[in-house]
């Protein structure tokens, strides 16, 4: 075969193997967004046909999303979940890290048995938070009543129910900030906190002034994928709470699921997934970029 | 090895790690000790922590509408796992021998299927199945997870591909063989360990997918995740078949990630970190 020849063959097998992978990503990642823009311009209700080709006020959705009052609390629900749940993922991950970054095979071993929350599926997870916070069957309740202590109805109290999203999102998740924060602590040379030691500093200052700023991009950045996969706390608060007591526990999320399958609104929702997703874009342009910027620097 | 007091492993310090250990997983344990539990002992207080397990909600999930549920998860999860290997694998070496533009359009795909809320691909795939017929069947939902792995299997391929050296394949090009062959007989093989590992991701992706299977499924295409919901809303609050029925699914899926646990964090993070 000529060399020209083999240009060509290889030429052609480089388009075999690529195209129907792009046309297929394609189809999932641009065509979606393309009927959801179109159709949060229409007031699509799956009840009234023809209603998905109106676009006589294209933005009636958009005018009506800042005065309604479940939109702007879910948004605010959303935020409350994501910071607090995003604060104590990375801090407990950290100190996680920080207990286990030793050298035994006992603990290599246990490493593994910390990443199963992480790795179940979400909707067991879920399960498993519904039998901790169902009074009858709960060991909580359980010991709650050893010490004589009234323990309120978590997740149908306004005060908790928030707060027992919180708690469960955290264990969920937690093990996916220890996983990073520990591989960043493996990188750190043994010499700098050897040469710390040897001029008297203290543990907690080879902490602060070693540690703490090796590992600060590698909290950043997990901090940002929890708060991007944050918006997606779907089955927790599905199973938990559906939303309440009120809408104490409606994230934007769940409150576009709700107008999209339960009141049948799809036109509206679609507007409320857009804003959301602009959200979220942000979000993860500004991770891509300290990505890159790391990677640059190293 | 240098050693020092930060990196070693005190006796002190192995208690902690054993003590934060049980506490982590004890949600995790009591799920897994309820599904051996009569409905009798689940109910009893205060909770009996030493009892006769029991297999009687294992049998009877075994002889509910449950056992189908699991059958459709297994085969939408292993057929799309399958479908995305197959379309991602040689795109993945494509986009590994030649760096051209497809990088950029991968990366950007990779990064809206992952990051963006489920909710919304689920609203445009609910119309689109609901006007071509596709709702509550398993091809609508392995179509679904296909395209969703497809970005991750290109994305956790192309490195395994950068590590074989270029030379191998030129030797057997100059002596004649075609690309296609060369692919399939000479590369193919030596990347099994990656194929293996990036199977069991998608398979993982698929397996513990609740939300499309929620709102694209009804009763014949219905998933285990979405069967377990079910205990609770309609058949009373039967606790033990919930708590075997939470076990049962997410059984594969400790077997399988404690296999790939070190491709874990690649998987999760696709896309963003290196763009």
């Amino acid at each position: 075969m000529s060399e020209s020849g083999i240009d060509a063959e290889r030429r052609s097998f480089i388009a075999c193997a690529l195209t129907p992978s792009l046309i297929v990503l394609f189809a999932v990642a641009v065509l979606p967004a393309i009927y959801l823009v179109v159709t949060s311009l229409t007031p699509f209700q799956l009840t009234a046909p023809g209603s998905a080709t109106d676009f006589s006020v294209p933005l009636r959705n958009y005018g009506l999303l800042p005065g309604d009052p479940r939109f702007v609390n879910s948004l605010w629900v959303q935020a409350k979940l994501s910071c607090w749940g995003v604060l104590f993922q990375v801090l407990l991950g950290m100190l996680l890290a920080l207990l286990l970054n030793v050298q035994s095979r006992f603990v290599e071993f246990a490493r593994t048995f910390f990443l199963i929350p992480m790795v179940l599926p979400p909707i067991v997870v879920a399960v498993i938070w519904k039998l901790i916070y169902t009074p009858d069957i709960s060991p909580l309740y359980y010991a709650a009543q050893l010490l004589n202590f009234t323990m309120p109805a978590l997740t149908s109290s306004v005060d908790f129910a928030l707060t027992a999203i919180i708690i469960a999102d955290t264990w969920e998740w937690l093990p996916f900030t220890f996983l990073m924060v520990l591989a960043a602590l493996q990188t750190i040379p043994d010499e700098y906190s050897e040469a710390a030691l040897v001029d008297g500093a203290s543990k907690l200052q080879i902490f602060w002034y070693v540690t703490l700023p090796f590992i600060t991009p590698i909290l950043v950045i997990s901090g940002m994928f929890r708060l991007i996969d944050s918006v997606k706390a779907f089955p927790l608060i599905f199973l938990l709470t559906s939303g309440g007591p009120g809408t104490v526990t409606e994230v934007t999320n769940y409150y576009a699921y709700l107008l999209a399958f339960d009141t049948n609104e799809i036109g509206y929702s679609s507007a409320v997934t857009v804003v959301m997703l602009l959200l979220v874009a942000g979000i993860s342009l500004a991770l891509v970029w300290m990505g890159r910027r790391r990677e640059a620097m190293a | 090895m240098s050693h020092h007091s930060g990196r070693r492993a005190t006796p002190g310090r192995l208690v902690a790690i054993t003590m934060t250990l049980l506490v982590v997983l004890s949600p995790f344990l009591w799920l897994l000790q309820m599904s051996f539990k009569s409905n009798d002992q689940i109910l009893q207080f205060p909770p009996p922590l030493i009892f006769t397990p029991t297999l009687e909600n294992y049998v009877s999930l075994w002889h509910s509408a449950f056992s189908a549920s699991f059958v459709n998860s297994l085969l939408s999860a292993s057929l799309s796992t399958a479908l995305a290997l197959l379309f991602g694998v040689p795109a993945a070496y494509a986009l590994s021998r030649w760096a051209g533009r497809g990088k950029h359009a991968l990366s950007f795909a990779i990064l809206v299927t992952r990051m963006a809320p489920p909710i919304a691909f689920t609203i445009p795939f609910f119309l689109f199945y609901r006007w071509i017929g596709l709702l509550d069947t398993v091809t609508g939902l392995v179509l679904v997870y296909t395209s969703f792995n497809l970005p991750l299997v290109i994305w956790m391929m192309q490195p395994f591909f950068d590590t074989i050296p270029v030379s191998l394949e030129e030797a057997a090009l100059v002596d004649g063989a075609r690309t296609r062959t060369v692919f399939t007989k000479i590369v193919l093989p030596m990347v099994t360990p990656g194929i293996a590992a990036t199977a069991i991701l998608c398979f993982l992706y698929a397996w513990n997918d609740f939300f499309f299977a929620l709102i694209l499924t009804r009763t014949n295409a219905r998933t285990a995740p979405v069967a377990v919901v079910n205990f609770m809303n309609y058949e009373g609050w039967e606790w033990g078949k919930i708590a075997a029925g939470g076990s049962l699914v997410m059984a594969p899926v400790l077997i399988f990630s404690l296999a790939v646990r070190r491709y874990l964090v690649s998987g999760l993070t696709a896309g963003a970190v290196k763009g």
